[in-house]
């Protein structure tokens, strides 16, 4: 269970994220939604240890997130991520994976299949450098399952693929659901956020909104319609 | 911190370092300053200090250079490219950043020292001055400067952009190996100059330890106590900036 308590975070004056509080039950896909600016990122930067809140916890399976022990159980994807470039995408998930003390030994069988999961195992031996858009965004999806996390934390990982690479990674998230998996995600794409997602929340400048099931919140209307009315309810 | 994490980081950092295809034009073009020996060597008519001295200069200068360029953003590129979530979202620390990063990048300045210290030594031998081990501990030297240095970029690097890491890590390298002179002129004019230099000589590092080039060329003997006292010296100083910046990255807002 993810449980997140009366978050906060300053920059400067502004509260970027400001009180939000979220239970997610395990095996949940969980859609994080929100205009540019609204928190979302900084959100999960402190669901994932990279930003130390100002107020408020978060713990993930019972523990703090700022835990070593934790970030063993967790994955994450960053937004439009950069890679060093200098290395090969294997070379790169071997080294994702070696900073896992339960996963140092995994093979390089293992780190194949997975690249093969995601659809980049023709290029592993070619540098990072060379890749595409849509490629990176694979082998960032893939190093965030290279310890076979129980959560997964995916800022926006629909972002920069093509229809079809986009149906790929939707169907890994779906087959992630199904292993057993919690899946917290960032997405402006609400088509899909539909579709993957068991529940979802809304933020907006800092503060959340909604949380709860997908169907509750749509009540028979399509989600984005659903979602610019309650921004707009709030704006008012 | 673990040691397996600042391993895997360094071994990392080493290759990502080793593969950018500018420090292969870098030590290209300080192989072939360091082959100008063999010019000199003829206008010199053979003389083996001016062979030697020039030689050494060389690979020091080429060296530096080479670190400076390598090391002025290896911090700063982590946190503005934000490579750093990917390290540090699994249970990896910032000490193990800092000190794999560290390594990593030293790793990398040795093996382009060496690499043109080889130059140098073969140069040297094929002037007829045989294996120069005298010369070789003037490197062994100047690679526990560089181990001082690659953590004063670091720091830098965690605190500054690369310009500004640049210009500082200059500034330093040049009073670290100004000051012992400046100390013993100043010493003749006294008042408030004095007082200055002499604050700035104990606060500032003092680069001249690690060189005995001068004392190598002519052949001064050597000994292995103000060897064993430098390489303490570099630790000491390494170990002061890393920690500063540890802490600085550590307070820093991804």
């Amino acid at each position: 269970m993810i449980e997140i308590k009366d978050l906060k975070k300053m920059y400067g004056r502004r509260a970027v994220v400001d009180g939000v509080s979220l239970v997610i039950e395990k095996n949940k896909v969980f859609g994080f939604l929100g205009q540019n600016g609204a928190g979302k990122t900084t959100a999960m930067k402190m669901m994932v240890g990279l930003l130390r809140p100002d107020a408020g916890s978060v713990s993930i399976a019972g523990r703090s997130v700022l835990e070593s022990e934790t970030r063993e159980i967790i994955g994450f994807m960053p937004e439009a991520p950069y890679f060093y470039e200098r290395l090969t995408g294997f070379e790169f998930l071997k080294f994702c994976g070696d900073l896992f003390p339960r996963h140092r030994k995994k093979t390089g069988a293992e780190y194949e299949a997975l690249l093969k999961k995601v659809g980049i195992f023709e290029a592993k031996d070619a540098p990072i450098r060379n890749y595409s858009k849509g490629m990176k965004q694979r082998l960032g999806f893939a190093q965030s399952l290279v310890n076979d996390p129980e959560y997964v934390f995916l800022d926006e990982p629909l972002d920069g693929l093509d229809p079809i690479g986009r149906r790929e990674i939707k169907e890994i998230i779906k087959l992630l659901k199904q292993e057993g998996r919690t899946i917290f995600l960032n997405s402006h794409i609400l088509y899909d956020t539909e579709e993957l997602c068991d529940e979802v929340g809304v933020i907006h400048k800092g503060k959340l909104l909604y949380a709860g099931s997908v169907k509750d919140f749509c009540s028979g209307k399509p989600l984005e319609d659903q979602f610019i009315a309650t921004v707009e309810a709030h704006n008012k | 911190m673990t040691v397996h994490n600042v391993f895997v980081i360094t071994k990392n950092t080493f290759k990502e370092t080793i593969r950018d295809r500018i420090l292969y034009g870098l030590v290209a073009f300080g192989a072939l300053f360091i082959l100008l020996d063999l010019f000199l060597a003829k206008l010199s008519l053979g003389d083996m200090v001016m062979i030697k001295s020039f030689g050494l200069a060389g690979v020091y200068l080429i060296g530096t250079i080479i670190t400076v360029f390598l090391g002025a953003s290896i911090i700063y590129r982590e946190v503005e490219k934000r490579t750093l979530y990917f390290v540090l979202s699994k249970p990896a620390s910032y000490g193990d950043v800092i000190l794999g990063k560290f390594f990593g990048l030293y790793g990398a300045a040795i093996l382009t020292v060496l690499l043109m210290a080889a130059v140098y030594l073969g140069v040297v031998l094929y002037q007829g001055g045989g294996f120069d081990a005298r010369g070789f501990v003037a490197i062994l030297y100047q690679l526990l400067e560089a181990g001082f240095f690659v953590a004063l970029l670091t720091f830098l690097s965690a605190i500054s952009t690369p310009l500004t890491s640049t210009i500082a890590a200059a500034l330093i390298l040049f009073s670290g190996h100004f000051m012992s002179t400046a100390v013993e002129n100043v010493k003749r004019i006294g008042g408030f100059t004095k007082t200055f230099i002499d604050a700035a000589y104990y606060l500032l590092p003092n680069l001249e330890k690690f060189n005995v080039r001068n004392v190598v060329v002519h052949h001064v003997p050597l000994s292995l106590e103000p060897f064993i006292l430098s390489a303490a010296y570099a630790a000491f100083y390494a170990a002061v900036l890393l920690y500063f910046a540890y802490a600085f990255l550590k307070r820093k807002e991804l």
